[in-house]
Order: structure tokens, then C-alpha cells, then sequence
């Protein structure tokens, strides 16, 4: 109940117009309930032989639907321009919700459930406050209308057709609960059937490689089945219930023709009334059922409001006090003060006791096994996550005490898997400074060694990239990031694992580049080719969340027993024949 | 299953004899043919549901007329009998009818994906290429989902509304010729209007639709970006830009409210001037004697007949403009001819020695005689057993030659031989069977770890799958995952990286033993260990076989019995590794380069 009300707050900016949308619908529908009993008071005055008065009763009946006409328009508009408002609100308060809240929230969360939040609970939501309330109130008010009228006219005959109404409310509930899921399950296994002619479609060259065309057509086939029977299984649903609620208002119209035909003889009821009383019967059959699906759909807007408050409800773990000054001016040094971290939900913990001073302008290489916290590391300077014990300075501000903005603004993260938006080369290269000439941007792009290939794409720097425009290979996604976080001009610089596929010769030319650039500035830098590792000052290895042995590339071969496994074992022996880019190729094939 | 097939072949037969909208309809009927007893059942329900669903309105006029005016309870008493028949009929028929409309439906769509799917199967990888996948696929699902509500919607709706119009029409005319006349002026109007509406509000429906899906996409990419997101500090920029598709959305939602509050109730007016109409008119005429006041009841009655179906029909017109555009799109698919398939007199492969010879092959992509030639003259005869490397820039052709063995294409010039028989004198099955691909993103398909390993070999036991899985060295890690070898994987499963997805392939292509095997090398860095995994397993996977493998590693080429160097579609080096640096030629300044690199 109280999730029912809370939703009901999402009307309260606009209560005024929610009102009047009611009045309006009143309005309407006391009108829609007048032309049925005004055409039966037009019959009798046939059957009394006064002409005028017929004149005059479908004159009122036009004036009727006149009104009904003008109360229906406004309602219309006034409900329609509440249900979108409402929509918009809903939306943009989750969407800002979710970019408040912690990275480790969504580290817990799978997109696919936070986006159903967004769009199907959203949608049963806004359907319902927007629509369903109305049609609620609408319905409720006819029937309630009619029933009155009815009894008016004739108490025994009104209570005799009337009967089946509850019972259609109740199977036209039902009805929804029954097809909803059945619905619902179609459509998911259509979805299934989609990733299945995604994957063949995809994977098409490993079809024929291996010569199994048969079995994929096979699985697909059975795809289809499975589809087929769910179909078959909504329909039946369908086929049930349609004609059933259709069937159960005749009932009341035959006891009509029963019962009041018999009245009429018996001169207990009027030729009008009688057929006032079928016309009511008829009117009722559309807010009858409506009524049933509506109160099914705020079941489902209640729950689905739960979920939503679920996450509206959550407060944002990560906070800033209020008024935080900005990062203090520095060059970048990066202090961890006995740093502990155990991400949520894990309780091995990914960083134990870690203290490290780097001095600012320094190049670090972390070196470690997977697993040993090298990217849990460099994610609590940009305070992705916050330290469970011990602390994070920068230029000696801790962190948590300053501008979250500010912190972050100074910091530029490169991964080995870099996302990029679907926007052009351009955009996503500014994506910290929406406001770089191209010239800037063109700039960054070459340091990164990745002009080049922008070049080449169809539209050079507007090129649309990302998931609705044209794929990149890892490797030059890896450089339109690198090129994106050097645009940004951080005072840190991390770049973990960021040239993992980018050849080995263009990653050479990448490092010259940013030795000029990164000039002065600190750059965290993890890698598995000892090449990059050697170029470091300062090497720190990690073992298991912990430090365990730091020094430069000599000093550590001579101290550190897993540092000359790892050096051992990480020749550059690989990738030396690709002297180009081989991104046509992977794009290509 | 042979039956089947050559209903399908006939189908597209006659889809390729006719053209135009005729030949769309008549591709419709042929899918529905199989089925024609349903088919026949399917029109009878409707046609008896709609009969029964007409029923009420004259009968309520013999109830007022014949019994209640003349006081007769035993004629009344009969009509209501009537009536509670029809009711019950109409429920029956219209349970039958729904189902049956339901079922020939998704069967026959059932059947065209099964078609357009087993089509695409056989179109060549040149096809693939040049058709982005997104509209391949949207041609399986959106297109036959458009076509499905034509069929099921459409159809039934056209049938059961028509059949509806035309009875009110002829009993309202049978009541009373002069007030049906009357009754049927409101009828152009209603349905131009109607038509009118869908036109207009169907575009604007179409913008909605786009505008949230745009909405969608930009949530779904902001959600899964949110690293990227929050380590720049943008998220205010994308809350504003949210804000902005959300208000474009509610803009173009305006469209549809204002048109919705315009027309429905403006057809509610109708249907109110309407029955004044008739009672004004009817009821004059039932004053002077002219008709009777049953007769002016069953029009009232009998407007709500009237009215739905004009509406319904007049919605039509839309769900049959997309289903139109659907099957063009289907049947422009089902047109394309597979480029390679087997000869007529094609012969089953026997069981692979590993002699492979190109013969004075050429080829370039494309039919166009100006285009590039991606591979030029080549000539050349590799023992069975040898392991081959290609190594060159990108666009020297590597990738090519390998597709070339697989015979996804087939060369421009010249031939190419295993053990001596020609590619295009075999099937592409017993070729394919006995050779061994992988390429280098090992691609993965949803399913168990077991069944991605034994894809090539269905029937292959676990202990085959284990086997495998050690000798390419990729038992551990898939040990180590939650459920073993029954995890599930691909894009529905967990993700596995880039080495642990190779040595998968290399175990996906051991199983299949296969007598040839094309390696393309991937390029991506892995860490230290797995990268000693996958040099080994490569050597497990390539020993005793002929082996062509597009090569990236210096530890791969070093062990190939045969470097080929490979630069604008030539070959321009050929021998092994000591012997090409002895040479000091193309390959040797490669090898210079990369050795100063690495000291570096």
C-alpha cells in the first residue's frame, strides 16, 4: 500500500491538472450514461405519438454528445500532457539516480536487470499513473452510473442483468495474469531466437569451417519450436478468455429480453426503458473489462514500483563532504597510507597493508600475476571505489575529503578493453573536454598513434564509432582511448594494460610519444611485455594484494625471485611480423 | 522431411516466377497451402462467429416486434432461446477461430524462418561479407514478425470486420431500406477519417518508437560505459543529454496525444449524431406508421456492429504497408543465389593425405575484372605434414590464401588441389569435415564449454572433450571454472578472454582430428602463462598434419618447416628460418627490425 501511494506522489507536481482530468472524465462519462437513458425516453415518446417531444429528446441526446465531445477533447489532452510529464520525471529521477550512485553498485547489478528497471518497470508504471488511473476512475464511475440509472428505472431487472459484471471484472483479471507471462515468455523466447540467428549469423565462418550447417539448422528449428508452442500456448489463453467475456454480458442481455420483455407485457416497464436498459447493458461491456485488466495493471505498477524504489531508495555509498575544496594544485604525487581494500560481496580481500610513496613525474610499472590487485590498485585513485582501511592521497589530499569532479578531472584511466560511445572518432576523443578544437584533438590523436587510421575511416574524425556505428579492432580502440585520456591533459596518467593489442611496433612508437607527453606528470603503467616494464623508473611487484618487492628493473632481478619468472617468461617473443596496424584485416574478416 | 523440402523448393520456385505485389501474394498462399484443411476450418469459424455476433441486433427487434408488442411470452420466450444459441455459438466459434488463426499463423512463419534460415546457410562467406549482419538478421526476426501480424492481424481482422460491415449492411437494409440508407452516409466519412488518422498517427507512432529506442541505446551504452563515465567525471553531461532524448521523446509523444484526443472523440460524437439521426428519423416514420419501434431499437443495437469494424479496417491499411515492405525484404533474401556450391558430379573426398598444390592461382574480390588482385600466380606444392607459415604486412594477402584452401572462394584463376583432386570437384562437406580452422577471435557459441569443444564432432565422448582439452593444455582453467566443463559460455554465458577463448578453438579444432588445419595467430597480448599454453598447445594441434598458419609470433614461425613471405599477393620469399636470414632478404630485414626493438 505504501509502495501504491508513493507512486501516487509521482502525480503531486501536477495535482491540479490531475483533478481536473477527473472532473472531465465525470463529466464525460455522466454524459455517455445520459444518451442511453435520454434514447429510451425518445422511444416512449413514440410510442405516445407526440412528435415534438421526440424532436426535443434527440435533440438533448446530440446536445449529449456535443458536451461529451468538448469534456472528452480537454480530458484527453490534459491527461496525455500528465502521463508524458510524468514520464519524463520518472525517467531522468532513475537515470540521475543511477549516476549518483557507487561504481560497486553496478559492479553487483547486471545491466540487463538495471535496464528492465528503466524501461518495462518504468513503462508499467508510467502506463498506470498515466492511463490506467483514469480508465480506473472512468470505469468504476460508469458502471456505478448505469447501475444507478438502471436500479432507478427498475430495481428486480437491473439486479437480474447486472449479475454477470462481476464476474467479467474477475476474468478479465485474470485473464490479464494468465496471458501476461504468456506473453511475456514469448517475446523472451523470440529474444532467445534472435541471439541464436545472431550467433549463426556471426559465427557463420566456424559453421562452415567445421562443416555443420545440419545441427545449427537443427538447433535453429528447434528455436523455432520452442517459439511456436509458447505462441500456441498465449493463443490458447486468448482463445479461452476472449470468448468467454464476451459471452457472459449476453447472459444479462437475454435475461433482459426475458424478464423485461415480460415486464413491458405485463406494463410493469416501457418500451424505452426496456430499451434503455439494453443500451446500458451494452455500455457497460468496454468499462467491464477494462476495469479487469486496469486492476490487474496496478497490480503489476505496484511491483514494478517496488523495483523501482529499490533503486531510487538507495543512498549513494560514495559521498563527498558538502563544500569539498578541489584537489590542491600539485605534480602529481601519489601517497597510500596502509591501504585495505574487499570489494562487496567478496571476502578475500583484493588489497591488504599496501604503503607506497610515488614521487610526482614518476613512471611505476605494477607487475604481478592476474588476481594480485593491480587494477584494484590504480582504481582507488580516481576513487572508483573507496579504501576499506588506510587511505589514498594525492598531492597530500586525501581523496575522500576533496571534489569528486576535481579528483577526477586530473586523472585519466586507460583499460585494455576500452569502451567507447557511440559518437564520432571525435566526440570520443573529447569526451573530458567536449570543447577541443580539432586541432587538439588531431593532436592527441597522432601521440597516440592513431591519426593515422582516423584518416582512413570514411569520415576521418566523424567517423561514427561504438555499437550502432562502425567497430573498431581492440587494438585502435585501445589508441582512440589513449588519445582521449591524453586530451584530457591529467595530472596522472594510468594506463593498465592499454597497448595489450596494439602491435608491437606501433606500441613502441606510442611509448615515444608519450614519454614526451607524460613529461612531468606521474603515469601508472601495467604490462606484460617486459619491454614496457623495463621502461619503468619505479617497479612495484604485487603478490596476492600485497607488495612485494619494489625497486627499479636491475635491483629487482637480483632481489625479487617472482620478478625474474615473470621476466623470464615474458620475452618479447611475440607479434614481430605485423609491422601495420592489422585492423583492416580484423574488421574485414 | 524430403516432402518438406520440395514444398519449400517449389515455394521459392514460384516466388521467382512472379513478380511484384501478385507474386507476394501469392508467396503468402503458398505458405499457408500445407495447411489448407486448417485454413478452410479457420474461415468457416469465422464466418459462423461473425454470423453469431450478428444475431443479437435482429433478434432483439423479433423480441420487441413479434413478441413483447403482441403480448406473445412463447414467441418471446423462443427469440431469447435463439439468442442464448447464438451467444454460445459465437463463444464456441470464435474460441476455434482464434486458435486456428493462431496456429496456421506461427506455422507458416515457423516455416519461413526454418526456410530463410537453411537459405542462408548456403549462401557463400562472400555474401556475409558484404551484408552487414545486424540486417541479416533483422530479415529472421523483425521482417517475419512484421509478416506475422500481417497474417494473424491482419488477415483475421480483414475477414471477421468485413464479413461484419457487410451483415449490419444487409440487415440493417432488410429493417428498413430508407433509414440503412440514412445510417450508411456516415459511413464514407468514418472510414476516410479512420484512414486517415492511422496514416497520420502511424508516422507519429513510428517517431515514438524510434525516439525510445534511441533512449534505450543510450541508456544501455551509458550503463555498460559507466567506468569510463565516472573516471572522466562526466556524469552531469550525460544526465543532461538524457534529459534532452527524453524530451524530445515527449515531444514527439505530443503528436499522438493531440491526434488521439481529437479522433476518439470525434467517433463518439459520430456514433451520438448517429442515433439521433435514426431516432429522429426512424422514429417519425414509426409515428406515422412507416416502421415499427423494434426496428428503430435494433439500428441502435446494432450500431456498435457498425462502428468497430470500420475502425478496425481502417487500421489495416498500415499492418499491411509493413507487412508488404517485410516480405519484399524476405523474398530480395530468399533471391540471393549461393555462390559456391557443389558441381553436379562433385565426389566425396576421400580421406586426406595433406597434398596441397596451387596451381598458377589468381584471385581478386569482386566480379569486376578492375579490381586489385589480392592473391597473384602463385605456385606451389606443400608435403603433407608440413607446417606453413605465412608472414607479411597486413593486405599481402594472408588471409586470403587461407579462405582460398577452405574454399570460401573459389580462385579467379588457376586451381587449387588436395592430394590432386580439385577444390571444386568435391563437396564442400568432405572437404570441410577434414579440415581444421581456427580463426583468430576464437569465436564461441552459447552452450556448454563441453559442447563448443566437441562443435565439430557432436557424437564425441567426454573422455574425447577431456583429451582434447589437455592436449592443447586448456584442462586447467576450464577445471577451474564454477561448473567444469558444463559452464555455460559465449554471449549468453561467462566471458572467457582472449587466450582462454584460443585455447578453446585449439581444442574445438583437435577434436575434429582434422587432416588440414588453417591457424590465423591472434595478435592480442595474453599474460605470460597462457602464452606458454598456447605455444604448446599450437604444437599439439599442428603435429602431424599439413598445417597453414597465418603467423604472428617468432616462436611460431621459428618451428615452421616452411616460411612463405607474402607481399602484394606475391610470394616473394620462401624456405626456413635459418635459410631466409641466410638469404638477408625481405624476411631477414623484418627480423632485424624486430630484434632491435626488442633490445630497446
Amino acid at each position: 500500500m505504501s509502495t501504491f501511494r508513493r507512486l501516487l506522489g509521482f502525480l503531486r507536481p501536477y495535482r491540479k491538472d490531475v483533478v481536473w482530468s477527473f472532473a472531465l472524465a465525470a463529466g464525460a462519462m455522466v454524459m455517455t450514461v445520459l444518451i442511453p437513458y435520454l434514447t429510451g425516453v425518445a422511444i416512449d415518446s413514440i410510442r405516445d405519438g407526440t412528435r415534438h417531444r421526440l424532436i426535443f429528446w434527440t435533440i438533448l441526446i446530440a446536445v449529449a454528445g456535443l458536451g461529451r465531445l468538448v469534456l472528452s477533447v480537454l480530458r484527453r489532452l490534459i491527461a496525455g500532457r500528465v502521463s508524458l510529464a510524468v514520464e519524463v520525471d520518472l525517467r531522468n529521477g532513475l537515470y540521475g539516480q543511477l549516476q549518483r550512485l557507487e561504481l560497486s553498485f553496478f559492479d553487483r547489478q547486471q545491466t540487463g536487470q538495471l535496464m528492465s528497471r528503466a524501461t518495462v518497470d518504468l513503462q508499467s508504471v508510467r502506463f498506470f499513473l498515466g492511463y490506467g488511473l483514469i480508465f480506473i476512475a472512468q470505469s468504476i464511475l460508469t458502471i456505478l452510473l448505469a447501475a444507478i440509472a438502471m436500479f432507478a428505472l427498475q430495481p428486480l431487472l437491473a439486479a437480474l442483468s447486472l449479475a454477470p459484471v462481476p464476474f467479467v471484472i474477475l476474468i478479465a483479471r485474470q485473464y490479464g495474469h494468465k496471458s501476461r507471462p504468456a506473453v511475456q515468455e514469448a517475446q523472451q523466447r523470440i529474444a532467445e531466437l534472435t541471439a541464436d540467428a545472431e550467433e549463426n549469423v556471426s559465427g557463420v565462418r566456424v559453421v562452415k569451417a567445421f562443416a555443420q550447417e545440419g545441427r545449427q539448422l537443427g538447433r535453429f528449428r528447434h528455436s523455432v519450436q520452442r517459439v511456436f508452442d509458447q505462441q500456441m500456448y498465449a493463443t490458447k489463453i486468448q482463445a479461452f478468455y476472449g470468448p468467454l467475456i464476451s459471452f457472459l454480458p449476453n447472459l444479462g442481455l437475454a435475461v433482459i429480453l426475458l424478464v423485461g420483455g415480460r415486464q413491458v407485457i405485463d406494463g410493469t416497464l416501457t418500451l424505452g426503458q426496456f430499451t434503455a436498459f439494453y443500451a446500458y447493458l451494452l455500455m457497460l461491456i468496454s468499462p467491464m473489462r477494462t476495469l479487469g485488466y486496469m486492476l490487474g495493471a496496478a497490480q503489476r505498477a505496484t511491483a514494478s514500483g517496488a523495483r523501482i524504489f529499490q533503486i531510487l531508495d538507495r543512498e549513494p555509498r560514495m559521498t563527498t563532504p558538502p563544500g569539498a575544496p578541489p584537489l590542491p594544485e600539485g605534480r602529481g604525487r601519489v601517497t597510500l597510507e596502509s591501504v585495505d581494500l574487499t570489494f562487496d560481496g567478496n571476502t578475500r580481500p583484493a588489497l591488504t597493508g599496501i604503503d607506497l610513496d610515488i614521487a610526482p613525474g614518476t613512471t611505476v610499472a605494477l607487475v604481478g600475476a592476474m588476481g594480485s590487485g593491480k587494477t584494484a590498485l590504480v582504481s582507488l585513485l580516481p576513487r572508483l571505489y573507496d579504501v576499506t582501511g588506510g587511505s589514498v592521497l594525492i598531492d597530500g589530499a586525501d581523496v575522500r575529503s576533496v571534489d569528486l569532479g576535481s579528483l577526477r578531472h586530473e586523472i585519466a584511466i586507460v583499460n585494455d578493453d576500452p569502451f567507447l560511445f557511440s559518437a564520432s572518432v571525435h566526440d570520443n576523443i573529447a569526451y573530458a573536454r567536449p570543447d577541443a578544437t580539432r586541432d587538439e584533438v588531431e593532436q592527441a590523436a597522432r601521440a597516440a598513434q592513431a591519426d593515422g587510421f582516423i584518416q582512413r575511416l570514411p569520415q576521418g574524425y566523424d567517423t561514427l564509432v561504438g555499437e550502432r556505428g562502425l567497430t573498431l579492432s581492440g587494438g585502435q580502440r585501445q589508441r582512440v582511448s589513449i588519445a582521449r585520456a591524453l586530451l584530457a591533459q591529467p595530472r596522472i596518467l594510468i594506463l593498465d594494460d592499454a597497448t595489450s593489442s596494439v602491435d608491437a611496433s606501433t606500441e613502441q612508437e606510442i611509448k615515444a610519444a608519450l614519454r614526451e607527453v607524460m613529461e612531468g606528470r606521474t603515469t601508472f603503467v601495467i604490462a606484460h611485455r617486459l619491454s614496457t616494464i623495463a621502461l619503468a623508473e619505479e617497479i612495484v611487484v604485487l603478490e596476492d594484494g600485497r607488495v612485494a618487492a619494489r625497486g627499479n628493473h636491475n635491483e629487482l632481478v637480483e632481489r625479487s625471485d617472482l620478478y625474474r619468472e615473470i621476466v623470464e617468461k615474458g620475452m618479447p617473443d611475440q607479434v614481430f611480423m605485423t609491422r601495420k596496424p592489422l585492423e583492416a584485416e580484423v574488421a574485414g574478416l | 522431411m524430403t516432402d518438406r523440402n520440395e514444398r519449400l523448393n517449389e515455394l521459392r520456385r514460384r516466388l521467382k516466377a512472379t513478380s511484384g505485389r501478385g507474386r507476394k501474394l501469392r508467396g503468402l498462399a503458398q505458405l499457408l497451402s500445407p495447411y489448407r484443411w486448417r485454413v478452410l476450418a479457420m474461415f468457416m469459424s469465422l464466418v459462423i462467429a461473425t454470423a453469431a455476433a450478428l444475431a443479437p441486433a435482429p433478434l432483439a427487434k423479433l423480441a420487441i416486434d413479434n413478441g413483447i408488442k403482441h403480448h406473445d411470452v412463447a414467441t418471446l420466450d423462443w427469440v431469447v432461446a435463439a439468442f442464448m444459441v447464438s451467444a454460445i455459438a459465437y463463444a464456441v466459434f470464435s474460441y476455434l477461430q482464434t486458435y486456428l488463426v493462431g496456429w496456421v499463423g506461427q506455422r507458416a512463419l515457423q516455416d519461413l524462418r526454418v526456410e530463410l534460415f537453411s537459405h542462408l546457410q548456403q549462401l557463400s562467406i562472400g555474401f556475409y561479407s558484404r551484408n552487414r549482419a545486424g540486417v541479416i538478421i533483422s530479415r529472421l526476426t523483425n521482417d517475419v514478425e512484421a509478416l506475422d501480424q500481417l497474417v494473424e492481424d491482419g488477415l483475421a481482422t480483414l475477414i471477421q470486420s468485413g464479413l461484419m460491415l457487410i451483415g449490419v449492411v444487409v440487415i440493417l437494409f432488410f429493417l428498413d431500406p430508407r433509414l440503412a440508407l440514412l445510417t450508411f452516409i456516415w459511413l464514407p466519412i468514418l472510414a476516410i477519417g479512420g484512414f486517415l488518422f492511422r496514416l497520420a498517427s502511424a508516422d507519429a507512432y513510428r517517431l515514438t518508437r524510434e525516439q525510445i529506442a534511441t533512449i534505450t541505446g543510450y541508456l544501455q551504452e551509458t550503463l555498460s560505459g559507466i567506468r569510463v563515465v565516472r573516471a572522466f567525471g562526466q556524469e552531469r553531461k550525460h544526465i543532461a543529454k538524457f534529459a534532452e532524448l527524453n524530451e524530445d521523446n515527449r515531444r514527439a509523444n505530443m503528436t499522438t496525444v493531440n491526434l488521439n484526443a481529437a479522433y476518439f472523440p470525434a467517433v463518439e460524437l459520430v456514433s451520438a449524431l448517429v442515433t439521433v439521426e435514426i431516432l429522429l428519423f426512424g422514429g417519425i416514420a414509426a409515428l406515422d406508421g412507416h416502421t415499427s419501434t423494434g426496428v428503430v431499437f435494433a439500428f441502435i443495437a446494432a450500431l456498435n456492429n457498425f462502428f468497430d469494424p470500420i475502425q478496425q479496417l481502417s487500421q489495416l491499411y498500415t499492418t499491411y504497408q509493413s507487412g508488404m515492405a517485410a516480405l519484399d525484404k524476405i523474398f530480395g533474401l530468399l533471391d540471393e543465389q549461393p555462390e559456391l556450391f557443389d558441381a553436379p558430379d562433385a565426389i566425396e573426398l576421400p580421406r586426406i593425405k595433406g597434398e596441397l598444390r596451387f596451381d598458377g592461382v589468381s584471385f581478386r574480390y569482386g566480379k569486376d575484372d578492375d579490381g586489385a588482385w589480392a592473391l597473384r600466380d602463385l605456385d606451389f606444392v606443400v608435403p603433407p605434414g608440413q607446417t606453413v607459415a605465412l608472414v607479411g604486412e597486413t593486405g599481402a594477402g594472408k588471409s586470403t590464401f587461407a579462405k582460398l584452401v577452405a574454399r570460401f572462394y573459389d580462385p579467379t584463376e588457376g586451381s587449387i588441389q588436395i592430394d590432386g583432386h580439385d577444390l571444386r570437384s568435391i563437396t564442400a562437406h568432405s572437404l570441410r569435415s577434414q579440415m581444421g580452422i581456427v580463426p583468430q577471435e576464437g569465436f564461441l557459441f552459447s552452450g556448454t564449454v563441453r559442447e563448443n569443444i566437441a562443435f565439430g564432432r557432436p557424437d564425441a565422448t567426454d573422455e574425447e572433450v577431456h583429451a582434447a582439452a589437455r592436449a592443447v593444455g586448456a584442462d586447467r582453467f576450464i577445471e577451474a571454472l564454477d561448473e567444469g566443463y558444463d559452464t555455460q559460455v559465449g554471449e549468453r554465458g561467462v566471458q572467457l578472454s582472449a587466450g582462454q577463448r584460443q585455447l578453446l578453438a585449439f581444442a574445438r579444432a583437435l577434436i575434429a582430428d582434422p587432416r588440414i588445419l588453417l591457424l590465423d595467430e591472434a595478435t592480442s597480448n595474453v599474460d605470460v602463462h597462457t602464452e606458454s599454453l598456447i605455444e604448446q598447445g599450437m604444437r599439439r594441434l599442428v603435429a602431424g598434419r599439413t598445417a597453414i598458419i597465418i603467423a604472428h609470433r617468432l616462436s611460431t614461425i621459428r618451428h615452421a618447416g616452411r616460411i612463405v613471405v607474402l607481399e602484394h599477393g606475391r610470394v616473394v620469399e620462401q624456405g626456413t628460418h635459418d635459410e631466409l636470414l641466410a638469404r638477408e632478404g625481405y624476411y631477414w630485414r623484418l627480423y632485424r627490425d624486430w630484434a632491435e626493438q626488442a633490445a630497446a
